[in-house]
């Protein structure tokens, strides 16, 4: 039980801490943990677990940390996730921030940087791939991905109620 | 008073927020500048500079640097329960509710029509991100070092991370713009 807490914590801080660029950055990180490195998740559960947490508000990495550290351990299972996700980079940000401060403009940090974002967006980009294996098992689920498209860029419907519609679509079409 | 202010402040930014840290930011500033002024409009945007600078969910980090300029260590611990307490509870029940009926056709029918949905959304975090991205042709070549590393050498990301900000650091870093 002990170390399971702290594979879970381990787990979700070294994820937490490469993640440049927020959470939606840290996403491909956890995945990586929660399905490739401890098993804990199939990748189809992963993307359940995606879709719940995209359907309520509020950051998404606390609430994949939360939902996994649950399922694996229980509510000390969630907290030991959410320690690892949030204590370290919060401690950072209080104890450095009059160094942080100084050199958040410099041409290295924002090198970095730049350097940084092309590969955070592949990782993202794999993840999206990854989880679309599996995820299209009939001609359907391709028109659902294409009605996300539209409703997204065209209809402009919000993130939140696109997940809710689909369900409800899956309940009556699937069934 | 601070210390609940703290809480109620980040748990409303947070509750409204869909899209992941990044989408509340602008909540996070309708709370910290316009009701409680707890920071002016030029700190809000020195701690999002400091904040940008780490690793991780930038709700979080937020919250901690403004709790903590506001009250202290319970300060910070107030205004990040405030962002991930109610969220976190709600996405747990849903979870256990998942883990419970795993095997009813009703719910695996919802998740396998929400699965091409999250591709997407994915798919789109990518792209959107990709937007900023992709100043140089340089950064094209970095992403595709980046899936040559992946798919051909099976090098793990973390190491393809520091590596990609040294080589940022060495070749972006020394330049003024």
């Amino acid at each position: 039980m002990l170390s399971q807490l702290w594979d879970l914590l381990i787990a979700f801080a070294r994820a937490s801490n490469l993640g440049f660029g927020g959470g939606p950055a840290v996403i491909p990180l956890i995945k990586i943990e929660v399905v490739e490195r401890y098993h804990w998740m199939t990748n189809a559960e992963f993307t359940d677990a995606l879709a719940v947490g995209n359907a309520l508000p509020g950051p998404i990495a606390t609430k994949l940390a939360g939902y996994v550290g649950y399922q694996e351990a229980g509510w000390l299972g969630a907290l030991a996730a959410l320690i690892g996700v949030i204590l370290p980079t919060a401690l950072a940000v209080i104890l450095l921030a009059r160094f942080l401060m100084k050199y958040s403009n410099s041409p290295v940090l924002k090198g970095m940087l730049k350097g940084v974002r092309p590969v955070v967006v592949v990782l993202i980009a794999q993840t999206a791939f990854d989880m679309s294996i599996g995820s299209f098992p009939n001609l359907i689920t391709w028109g659902i991905a294409l009605g996300t498209v539209v409703s997204l860029y065209w209809l402009k419907l919000h993130p939140a109620l696109i997940i809710v519609l689909a369900m409800a679509f899956g309940l009556v079409v699937f069934r | 008073m601070k210390l609940w202010d703290l809480f109620i402040g980040f748990t409303r930014a947070s509750n409204l927020g869909f899209g992941g840290g990044p989408s509340l930011i602008p909540l996070v500033k309708a709370e910290a500048v316009d009701r409680y002024k707890w920071m002016d409009n030029e700190e809000f945007a020195d701690s999002l500079a400091i904040g940008n600078a780490l690793p991780g969910p930038i709700a979080t980090k937020m919250a901690a640097y403004i709790g903590y300029k506001v009250a202290g260590w319970l300060g910070a611990l107030a205004a990040v329960l405030g962002t991930v307490a109610p969220t976190v509870i709600v996405v747990v029940f849903l979870g256990s509710l998942i883990m419970k009926y795993s095997n009813s056709p009703e719910l695996k029918a919802m998740l396998q029509a929400v699965r091409p949905v999250v591709v997407v959304l994915v798919a789109e975090t990518a792209y959107d991100m990709g937007k900023k991205a992709f100043p140089t042709s340089s950064t094209w070549g970095i992403a595709v070092v980046t899936i040559a590393l992946l798919y051909l050498a099976n090098i793990h990301p973390a190491f393809i991370i520091v590596t990609s900000m040294l080589f940022g650091w060495a070749v972006y870093g020394r330049t003024k713009k």
